[in-house]
């Protein structure tokens, strides 16, 4: 399935959560992530992030897709490609 | 999903922030880890055992190829799926000549099946078709031993690599198959693909618990994983050939992408990227399965066949190697 991810966390914990972010999706822009993921990995994220955050201060809004090709991206500006297969 | 990620530029490759970071010059990447099933690396990159031991803990596989596009080597973290029981069948099977002659004719057969495929198409052809239908037909029933094997196919594979004339760009004539090192750009295209589908198809074998230094058609004693080889033969004409047919008939591929050397010949950076892009979009791309009644991918198939080969070994089910039928 395809995720975006996006979050709004208290400083103190944030990069934490990138850091958990980071493994598992690509870095889009600032606060935001996105990626291809199966349903098993997505909830092994979800468990990290749990144990990091609090839930009465900080929030990770997860918007799931069954596929990639359910949502289109249009880009105006720069186009940051960071999820090409080949280096 | 699991992703295959290829490195052709230079950098460095370091764990950072508990993910992978691939570095070269001012450029930073970071890697999404959790979903990186192996890794190809064609450029000139360092690591250190800070990396290469993370990379083990996600069971990752690194395939690493000369400046040349050649493989050299892998990085093949501890295996996980481990079967004693699975290894000493199938040694059983090889040591056995009879049963090691019916799986080296099984590949042989879905080799020859793939590359018949591949002709039977295009009109020009026909007559090497038909010389390859003929070779086959008079040779299989004759075979006693697995040289006699080998040899069958290697003219096979001749007339086989004779008929790309007929329907390839004139840039691309083939005169004659020559590894070790390729001369003319078609050759080194087909040496470059043939060393990444064995690598892919090392990269499966080695998740399943089959022991990939144990082969049939080749001598295990090759100094190489030589299981791989024997499976890629299957997958070769199937995935490399049709892809280096797309690719030089559309002329995605010209005769600017490749570096020429006193008697050597190379694909030059632009063209492996080009020539992996298509790789990986084939390797995606799926298939409806009949009897498993889901779509399977063509990487998919090569993890099926080192399955049905265990279902083999187990004496649960007759090897029957993949003959496409799509």
């Amino acid at each position: 399935m395809f995720v975006i991810v996006t979050y709004d966390i208290n400083e103190k914990r944030v990069n934490k959560v990138r850091k958990i972010l980071k493994k598992y999706f690509t870095w889009v822009q600032n606060s935001v992530f996105e990626g291809e993921i199966t349903l098993g990995k997505l909830e092994k994220c979800k468990r990290e992030l749990l144990s990091v955050i609090e839930k009465d201060e900080d929030s990770v809004y997860f918007y799931e897709m069954e596929y990639k090709l359910v949502c289109s991206k249009k880009i105006l500006g720069q186009e940051k490609n960071y999820d090409s297969i080949i280096i | 999903m699991q992703k295959t990620l290829y490195i052709t530029s230079n950098g460095r490759l370091r764990r950072h922030e508990n993910t992978l970071y691939f570095e070269s010059g001012e450029e930073k990447r970071a890697v999404d880890i959790e979903n990186i099933e192996q890794i190809h690396i064609f450029g000139e990159v360092d690591l250190n055992t800070k990396a290469l031991n993370y990379i083990s803990q996600y069971g990752i596989i690194l395939h690493f190829y000369n400046y040349y596009g050649f493989y050299s080597g892998s990085f093949l973290p501890r295996k996980k799926n481990v079967s004693g029981e699975v290894v000493v069948r199938q040694a059983l099977h090889y040591l056995e000549r009879k049963k090691r002659l019916f799986l080296a004719y099984c590949f042989v057969e879905s080799a020859v099946y793939h590359m018949m495929r591949n002709l039977r198409e295009r009109k020009e052809a026909e007559s090497f078709l038909t010389a390859i239908e003929d070779e086959w037909e008079k040779g299989r029933f004759a075979i006693s031993s697995v040289a006699e094997l080998m040899g069958l196919e290697g003219r096979i594979r001749n007339i086989y690599y004779q008929s790309f004339n007929q329907f390839l760009p004139d840039d691309f004539a083939i005169e004659k198959r020559e590894k070790r090192p390729p001369t003319n750009p078609i050759n080194a295209l087909i040496s470059f693909g043939n060393s990444l589908i064995y690598s892919h198809t090392l990269s499966q074998i080695y998740q399943t618990q089959l022991d990939p230094t144990i082969s049939f058609l080749h001598e295990p004693s090759e100094k190489r994983f030589s299981l791989s080889l024997d499976i890629s033969e299957i997958f070769k004409p199937l995935i490399i050939d049709t892809l280096i047919f797309k690719l030089l008939n559309n002329h995605k591929i010209t005769l600017e992408h490749f570096d020429e050397d006193l008697n050597y010949c190379y694909l030059n950076q632009d063209g492996r990227k080009i020539f992996i892009k298509e790789l990986q979009t084939k390797l995606e791309t799926t298939v409806r399965h009949r009897q498993l009644n889901r779509n399977v991918s063509y990487k998919g198939f090569i993890k099926l066949e080192c399955y049905k080969l265990i279902k083999h070994f187990i004496s649960d089910q007759v090897y029957s190697p993949l003959k496409a039928w799509w």
